[in-house]
This record gives structure tokens, sequence and C-alpha cells, in this order.
């Protein structure tokens, strides 16, 4: 068990290093970093008028969109290619035979590579996540200078309690935007959907004859599990009208493919509302639990595949 | 010691015997195909046997003995009545007699690839049986697709056989125990790129268990065995042909395996690295190593190969020692370290035909160097013949 554990953790580290030794992927972190710090200037574009702090709310909130949006899209990018070329690369360049000529199972190679994938997809995340907090730093520090010009060019409100309160409570309500909690929990649910993306398209490739396939499928998945709820929601409306049959077809598709869409409470978050923890681990729980389900159905198939 | 053993308890003694094939009963070489309880039976007489009744077959049918080694037991079967029946059964330990234990055994192994859009099938491997005892040099001869690499893969377990049955050392090529014992080189092999020649070795090592100075010392060990000192530090993109290939021997004995599969090691390798692979398989066999390699170059399978078998569209077509199967047994070269007159090539042959030998029948050849003898000589003549480290400039 522990012997098996090891050669898992040694294919997981053999995969990252060969994701960070690739240009590809490195690049296209480079322009997810870019993307994020970009923010700012696009936030100042927002709002040119800069004399009210109750303003830098819609400057903030453009900034952690923006960051939590690249996040999420590089992150899903980076997870759907790597994913998807996990298998088809080993297989094209004939590095499988080498590895499973060696006492190493087939599950063992398979998680090890997902878990090569889970490793790069964390350190993606973190970097994009400090690029996120540098940049909501620098928009805190633009915020904060600008409430203190325009104080300071009031004259003498120091001496002046009304305005002492008004100063402090701007700055407090700067810092209280910025260092919101929350997105931590938005950034941990960004993720869990980034790694069940994975899991979906390594499911797939375990059975897919070409890359291209299981980019497409799983981006067709990705689709419809967030359309999924949508349609649940109508079809619970006209619930007199649905049969046996449609409500079972709605039960296989939520069976089949991942609710999506219960991630956007990611939007909660980011427009501000109180989003409570519970509910952020039990949506973790949910992804926690679909992944390992996937993980176990691509090990069946992976075994029965002719190599 | 013969020892009686008593397989059928009193009663009427059922027929144990399924099939006769081949000469049989008139003597000769034959096969006899036992019943299962019969085999079971039999195993079970025998002391600390892990024998499987499939993996028992009849050796040799020899006039109306049937000679069949159990494990260290040499059971001997006589006579066989004419429906079949065995009559008497003797057996005895044979430590002596026995051969060393097979590495590696097939029985009526099969691979067949469905062809989706033709209902076709294509058969890549068709009931082989092979038998390759610890300690061999075997090769695997035969054009492209004739089943020498679908055998690999299937000795390997990457591959499940739709028929048949392989073993390595007794036990089923996907489980754990039998890969810790294989070394594998597959055909053109291509390793992870963005590796250098160290940190490879070092990843397939730690994947068969190994770790700290063991692994280095077993690293350092096997660059120097392969030469392979100028890509320890190189990453394997810049390699050429011939050191992909060096590494990939280095990878497969990392783990001091004692069955190595070599596909085509000397495929796209220069005439002298392709001697040097040639030498190591030589010095694997004297470490006691066995050694099932697939090659087209035929001259060099018949330096290294104590037995080889030939394949065709998927069958074995022949089989056998090299010694057996290439020496012509009607004519007689000699060998004389002088140049022949005329006069004494027409003494000889008088002589020769006084005896009764066919005078037109009797040739006089000069020995020639083939043209691999020759590269080699004047290669290996120049005082750099064998490539060194040298600094890159």
């Amino acid at each position: 068990m522990i012997a098996s554990l090891h050669r898992i953790l040694i294919i997981g580290r053999n995969t990252l290093t060969e994701a960070v030794r690739q240009k590809v992927l490195s690049v296209l972190l480079v322009f997810a970093l870019i993307q994020i710090c970009c923010s700012i200037f696009i936030s100042q574009l927002a709002t040119p008028d800069l004399d009210a702090a109750g303003l830098f709310t819609e400057q903030i909130k453009l900034v952690k969109d923006a960051g939590c949006g690249a996040i999420g899209l590089f992150g899903f990018f980076i997870a759907l290619l790597s994913t998807a070329l996990l298998i088809p690369q080993e297989l094209d360049k004939r590095t499988i035979y080498t590895i499973l000529a060696k006492p190493v199972r087939r599950a063992e190679f398979l998680l090890g590579k997902f878990l090569g994938v889970v490793l790069l997809l964390a350190l993606c995340v973190a970097l994009m996540s400090l690029a996120f907090a540098v940049t909501l730093y620098w928009q805190e520090s633009i915020g904060l200078a600008t409430v203190e010009a325009s104080y300071g060019t009031a004259g003498d409100w120091q001496h002046n309690a009304h305005a002492t309160e008004m100063h402090d409570n701007d700055v407090a309500h700067i810092i209280s935007q910025v260092r919101d909690p929350q997105l931590v929990e938005a950034i941990l649910l960004i993720f869990a959907k980034i790694i069940m993306t994975a899991a979906i398209a390594l499911l797939i490739s375990t059975f897919a004859t070409s890359w291209i396939f299981t980019v497409i499928t799983t981006f067709l998945i990705y689709l419809i599990g967030h359309g999924e709820s949508l349609a649940r929601i109508y079809w619970l409306a006209h619930g007199a009208e649905t049969t046996i049959w449609q409500s079972g077809l709605i039960g296989l598709i939520a069976l089949l493919i991942p609710d999506m869409n219960s991630f956007t409470i990611v939007d909660e978050i980011l427009a501000g509302h109180q989003v409570p923890w519970h509910d952020v681990l039990n949506l973790l729980c949910y992804a926690n639990v679909y992944v390992i389900v996937l993980l176990a159905v691509s090990v069946v198939v992976f075994d029965y595949r002719e190599l | 010691m013969p020892t009686k053993i008593d397989l059928h308890r009193g009663g009427k003694p059922p027929k144990p015997v399924d099939s006769i094939l081949g000469p049989g009963n008139k003597g000769g070489l034959g096969q006899i195909i036992f019943r299962r309880y019969f085999l079971e039976n039999l195993i079970r007489q025998i002391p600390n046997s892990t024998a499987h009744p499939r993996w028992i077959s009849a050796k040799n049918v020899i006039g109306e003995r049937i000679d069949v080694v159990v494990d260290c037991f040499h059971v001997l079967y006589f006579p066989i009545g004419n429906r079949g029946t065995i009559t008497k059964i003797k057996m005895m330990e044979t430590s002596a007699m026995a051969a060393p234990p097979l590495a590696v055994e097939t029985i009526g192994l099969t691979k067949r690839y469905p062809l989706t859009w033709k209902r076709k099938v294509l058969v890549a491997l068709d009931h082989l049986d092979l038998q390759v005892r610890q300690g061999e040099v075997f090769g695997l001869l035969g054009p492209n697709g004739s089943g020498k690499s679908t055998t690999l893969k299937l000795l390997l377990g990457l591959i499940v056989p739709s028929e048949g049955e392989a073993r390595v050392f007794g036990l089923p090529p996907d489980s754990l125990e039998a890969r810790n014992r294989i070394g594998f080189l597959p055909e053109n092999p291509y390793f992870y790129a963005f590796l250098n020649g160290d940190e490879t070795l070092r990843f397939y090592g730690k994947l068969c268990g190994l770790s700290g100075t063991k692994l280095e010392k077993r690293i350092e060990e096997l660059i120097d065995l392969v030469g392979l000192q100028n890509g320890r530090e190189r990453p394997l993109r810049s390699y050429s042909k011939g050191m992909l290939q060096r590494i990939g021997l280095a990878q497969a004995l990392i783990h001091d395996p004692d069955l190595l599969f070599l596909d085509e090691p000397t495929a796209g390798v220069d005439p002298l690295g392709s001697v040097q692979i040639r030498d190591l398989i030589l010095r694997l066999k004297k470490m006691g190593k066995t050694v099932i390699f697939s090659s087209h170059l035929l001259e060099q399978v018949q330096e290294v190969a104590d037995r080889v078998a030939i394949f065709s569209l998927g069958k074995k077509v022949l089989e056998g020692s090299l010694e057996s199967l290439l020496t012509v047994h009607q004519s007689t070269q000699v060998l004389i370290p002088a140049e022949m007159t005329p006069g004494q090539q027409d003494k000889l042959r008088q002589f020769l035909a006084q005896d009764g030998v066919d005078e037109k029948e009797i040739r006089f050849t000069r020995p020639s160097l083939s043209l691999e003898q020759l590269y080699l000589r004047t290669v290996q003549n120049q005082p750099d013949a064998v490539p060194k480290d040298q600094p890159r400039p």
C-alpha cells in the first residue's frame, strides 16, 4: 500500500516536472498573470471620476471579477489541455510501455498522472492567486492614497470629529472590500471546479482515441453542466406535466454530468453577499465525491484498454 | 528412487488421456494431452509442487514410455494402452536430470485484433507455444508484423491474450512479482525528453523501489556499463539514436532483472554501437540472465543466440538451437592457412575421388571477411575508435 502510494507520488512528480519544463503551459500562465495585473488599469478606466470613496466599490469589484475570472478561465484551459494530452502523449511516444513494464499497476500510473495535473493546477492557481492578491493590494493603495489626498485638500479636518469619522469610515470601507476573507472561499471553489473539469477530461481520455475528442467532449459536458440546473428548474416548475421518463432522464443527466452551475455562488461572493462556510464546504464535498467516482471509473476503463 | 504412486485409489481406473497426437503409442515424438483431473491428482502426489495442471505436458513419447518433468520430479508413464489408458506410473526425484526451470512459457498464446470497419479479424499471433529456460539467450526473428513485438507485449502483460496463456517464472505476466524480475527495452525507445540521463535512470529506479545511495550507486554502474558518461547531464531531447538505445538498456537493467526483453536493441545503432550491445548481451548471459530479443541483423543473432524462433504472419514456423538449424550435414569445409596451388588442388581432388566423392562437387574457395568484420577492423584500429567522453568546445 505504501509502496503503491510512493509510486503514484513519483509518477505525479514526474508529470509536474514535465509540465513545468514544457514552455506551453508557462506561456499560458504568464498570460494569466498579465491579465490579472492589467485588470487594475481597466478598473481605472471604469471610474475616471475619483472624488468619492464609494466609487471604489465599483473598482474593487472589477478587479475581483477580473482576477477570479482569469483564475477560473486560465485554470480551466490549463486543466483541459494538460489532462487531455496526458494519456495520448504517453501512448504516442510509447513511454507508457517503459513504465508499465516496471512493477507499476495501471491504476497507479493513471492516478499518478492525475496527481501530477492536480499539483500543476494547484501551482498555477497559487501563482495566479498571488498575482491577484498583489493587484488587490495595489488597488487598495491607490484607493487609500486618493482618500488621503481628498481629505488633505480639505484643510485641518483632523480636528473635526465628523470629518475624522468619515475619513476612518472611508478607509475601513476600502480595506474591508479588499481584504475580504470570502475571497479564499471563492478561490477554493474555483479550484474545485477546475479539478472536476480535469477529472472529466481524464475519464474521457481513458477511452478516447484522440485528444481533440477529449477536449471537445469535456467542453460540452462542462456546458451541459452549467445548463443542467436551469433545465431542472424548468422541469420542476412544470412538475405536473413531467412523466416518469422525463424525470428519469433528468435524474440520469444529473447523475452523469456534474452540476457546474452550483459553483455560481462564486458570483455571490464577488457581489459582496455573505456566503456561509457551510455552503462552501458542502460544495467542496460534492466536488470531492464526484472526482473520486470519476477516478474510480477511469481506473476501471483504463484497465481494460488495449495499449 | 522410483516411487509408486496410486492415482486411482481403487475402483476402475478412468481414462486419463484425452488425446494422442503424432506418433503417440507407435513410438517417436508426439504429444499427449492428459485429462485435467488426472494431472491434478498427479501433482497432489508430488511434495511441495507449485505446478499448474495446464503447464504440464508430455515431453517425450519414446517407444511405450512417456517422460514428464514436473518440478524436480521425473514422471515416467508407460505403456499406453490402445484406448489411451496408462497402466503403470513411476515417479522419481530428478534434481540432476531436470533442466533449468523455465523463464518463459506460453501455451496456445493467441492475439486477435478485430478490424471494426471490415468485419474481419487480424490474427497478430496464432497459438504460440514457446518455452525459454533460465539462462538462455533466445532470438525472435521474422519480418515486420510477424508477431514478435506482440509476443513481447503479451509476455509483459501490456495486452491481454485472446486465447491461451503466458507465464513468466511461473507467474502471470501482469503481476508485480513477475515484472519485478523483467527488464524491457521497447522498439525505438523514447523516454521523457525533458529529463537528463541521470534523472531518467533515477525515475525508473524509484519506480522499482530503489532509493538513496543504493540507487545512485546503481546509476553509476549502469552509466559505466552502457558507456553513456557524456549523456548524464544532457536532456534526452538532444540524444542520438544510439544514445537513446543505451539509456533504454540502462533503464531496463536498473532493478537487476533476471529476464530481459529487448525489442530490436540494435535498430538504428551504428555497427560499432551494435557490437557493443551484442557484447553486453553476452555479458548478461554470463551473469546468468535470460535474454529474449528480436532483431533483423541476422548475423548478430547468430553470434549471441542459443536458440531462435522464426515467425511469419503471426505463426512460429521454426524453432531450435542455432547449431541444429544451421549445420549443413552433407558437406565439410577445410581451412588451410596457406594459398593452395592448382597442383595441390588436383592432388586433393584425385585423393578424394578415389574415396568415392563426386569430383564435380568438390570446390575450392578462399575465406572472405564479411563487410561488418572489415568495417569493425578498420574503425577499431583507429586510435580513438571508441567514442570517448570529450568536453564540448
